[in-house]
């Protein structure tokens, strides 16, 4: 059926790139049977060719339809094939080839539509049927419908292990269960329809470095597996049917980034010094075990943030044991040696946990998660510590707790974690006896009680991504008003201004680790602010590393605390975005434009 | 020609498994065979497409008129018959 795709002009669709470079590859479609389907008018000469790529896509149907058949008969026996069978009857049901086939030739359509329009019709007359029981035989109109469809536009269910060298996976969203399962060697990027700078695939993204685009709106309509895409990660673009000299452009840039990428290797070991002899320190946040080769690869000093809840993805019983636990933090732990990592524990929702009664929730961000959830499903929470220390034991591995918004729910977990020591104790289970534990600053609340915080804990972790969605009052995943997520704005300047000086006053060590640290422009400002232990996606650490390396600290303190007290966001940025250009790094400012 | 008027009488009428025996039975037969509601002799349906049969949303108690043309339309009227006399097997 490749062969028959039309050759359509180039397009370029915009979206938010969330993980800069250019990849060039095939389509993968992941997901989405009911997706919509787009009207094509298409001119008479290619309406028999058409009309060939519809029987095709038939008979193509009828053969998984006889496959699925075999199998469901010898699973269930043959009485429990008959739905089945009846679906194979649809298919070769010559009224309606005729009436699809009549479809495409009268009104010019594209066979999607014309499978869409026939069978919505049928459907319409079906929902007339008085008998309830006759009635639903529609939902299995609908689905040979979706089948054909699904066919035509090359988004047959497939599995990613089928996936070609080259891959560009494309999908509405990708679950964190099918991000899991992706294996990188055959992933070039990925394309999804919705999505922000911090949503599943965009981390997932990032931390393998691989180009990414989300919220390119409608993307599963307008590409069929297997046809040429092209992104570009810095840009937020998607290109499709690309031009042959589009094509040059891409391939040549394509090479300078790899160009590039030898010369973040060559500095790797280049200590990240400003110029006036300041150190920073540039950790990694992970939140796979595989990314050990990107933490590698970067010469991160350091975890700064595992995301701990990312086990769930990947536990076979869908809640990771104790043991499964242990093995992976002591994996963590030997891997960074010296310079320690930090565990969050769970940041989930109550979802994900399938306890009883819970009720889905209205407003599942401000609801039952995190250390919430932690301190009301106990045993949950008492499983992770016992393997946090238990593995503390093989190397520097420290407790972080997420969400933060009362002095009271660090003392419960406290209690908690020394009680679960004095029974590793007992139980002569080796175990570390003395781990450090911070909190996590990500609510305005936990800004406004720093202090209070600061005495129970022995390290705060600046949580930019949650802190901005909270203090702005910004769903970042709703695209309506995403654009006024802003790291820029000065409310969350002053806010992490807040932190660092109770941070300093109180002698506590602080990191940031949400994606502002990622952000060079908007690094200086931290930097500037007072921060110095810099937690971010590994692929970020050569251009952050080279950015520290090319400012001077007081230059920083100087643009930070005149930035600190302007109006608005825009006026930050353009000041930002100006300064950096003085320093030289018009590079940096272009690609990222804060 | 032949022809007859029958009830359906399993009882959840002419649903997907009902109906598609009653297809893959008429296919393998050459003759024309279409069948009417008798309440309703203008709706009628070609025995051999599912979508028609499905259409005549015969349920239970519903007489429907058979009629069968062609070189093995008697062969045909009694399988046919035979299979709805039977419930299509299912009762």
């Amino acid at each position: 059926m490749r062969g028959l795709i039309r050759k359509l002009p180039e397009e370029r669709l915009e979206g938010i790139g969330v993980c800069p470079g250019v990849a060039i590859g095939n389509a993968f479609l992941v997901d989405d049977p009911r997706g919509r389907v787009v009207r094509v008018f298409l001119p008479k000469e290619q309406l028999e060719s058409e009309i060939f790529r519809f029987r095709e896509a038939a008979r193509a149907a009828q053969v998984q339809v006889k496959k699925d058949i075999e199998r469901v008969r010898a699973a269930l026996g043959s009485d429990h094939a008959y739905i089945l069978e009846a679906h194979l009857l649809m298919l070769q049901d010559r009224t309606l080839g005729r009436q699809i086939e009549n479809f495409i030739r009268v009104n010019h359509a594209n066979a999607e539509w014309a499978v869409r329009d026939v069978t919505q019709h049928l459907l319409e007359v079906y929902g007339q049927i008085e008998d309830e029981y006759l009635r639903e035989r529609g939902s299995d109109i609908e689905d040979v419908a979706h089948r054909i469809i699904k066919i035509l536009s090359g988004k047959e269910q497939r599995s990613l292990n089928e996936m070609a060298d080259n891959s560009i996976i494309v999908a509405g969203d990708l679950l964190p269960s099918v991000t899991a399962d992706l294996n990188p060697r055959k992933v070039l990027g990925f394309v999804t329809g919705i999505g922000g700078w911090t949503s599943h695939t965009a981390i997932i993204a990032r931390s393998v470095n691989i180009p990414a685009v989300v919220g390119v709106r409608d993307i599963t309509e307008r590409v069929r597996s297997g046809e040429t895409v092209i992104i570009d990660g810095a840009a937020g673009a998607v290109i499709l049917n690309p031009s042959p000299e589009t094509l040059i452009f891409y391939t040549e840039e394509r090479q300078r980034q790899q160009q590039q990428a030898l010369y973040d290797i060559e500095e790797r070991e280049l200590p990240a010094i400003t110029l006036d002899n300041h150190e920073a320190r540039l950790r990694a946040n992970i939140e796979l075990i595989e990314e050990i080769d990107s933490y590698q690869r970067f010469n991160a000093a350091g975890v700064g943030l595992y995301r701990s809840e990312f086990l769930y993805s990947q536990a076979e019983t869908g809640q990771p044991t104790e043991e499964e636990q242990y093995e992976a933090y002591k994996f963590l732990a030997g891997m960074v040696g010296d310079e320690g990592a930090v565990i969050r524990t769970f940041d989930l929702g109550g979802d994900k946990l399938h306890l009883d009664g819970f009720k889905t929730e209205r407003n599942p961000a401000i609801g039952l998660r995190a250390i919430r959830l932690s301190l009301s499903v106990e045993p949950v929470f008492r499983t992770q510590v016992r393997a946090i220390l238990r593995a503390a034991a093989h190397g520097d591995l420290k407790i972080l707790l997420p969400f933060v918004t009362n002095v009271d729910e660090v003392r419960q977990a406290k209690k908690i974690i020394s009680d679960v020591e004095r029974e590793l104790s007992d139980q002569n289970i080796p175990h570390e006896q003395r781990i450090e534990i911070g909190v996590m600053i990500e609510v305005p609340a936990a800004v406004m009680m720093a202090e209070a915080l600061a005495r129970e804990a022995d390290f705060f972790s600046l949580g930019t991504n949650d802190l901005i969605q909270s203090l702005l009052a910004v769903d970042r995943g709703n695209e309506n008003v995403s654009a006024l997520f802003d790291p820029m704005h000065p409310a969350v300047l002053r806010a992490v201004k807040m932190v660092a000086e109770v941070a300093d006053k109180m002698q506590i060590p602080v990191n940031v680790c949400g994606e502002m640290a990622s952000n060079p422009a908007q690094v200086i400002l931290l930097l500037g602010l007072g921060l110095r232990d810099l937690s971010m996606t590994p692929s970020a650490i050569p251009a952050i590393r080279r950015l520290v390396r090319s400012v001077k600290l007081t230059d920083a303190q100087a643009l930070a605390s005149h930035v600190l007290w302007m109006d608005t966001p825009a006026e930050v940025r353009h000041f930002v975005q100006a300064h950096l250009m003085d320093l030289g790094s018009e590079l940096l400012a272009a690609a990222y434009p804060g | 020609m032949q022809q007859r008027t029958v009830t359906i009488t399993n009882r959840l009428g002419l649903h997907a498994r009902a109906a598609a025996k009653l297809v893959k039975l008429a296919a393998r037969h050459k003759s024309r065979i279409t069948l009417a509601r008798a309440d309703a002799p203008q709706k009628s349906a070609d025995a051999k497409s599912i979508f028609s049969v499905l259409l005549l949303a015969a349920t239970q108690n519903t007489s429907i008129e058979i009629t069968v043309e062609g070189s093995d339309e008697e062969l045909a009227m009694e399988a046919l018959c035979r299979l709805i006399a039977d419930k299509f097997g299912e009762e």
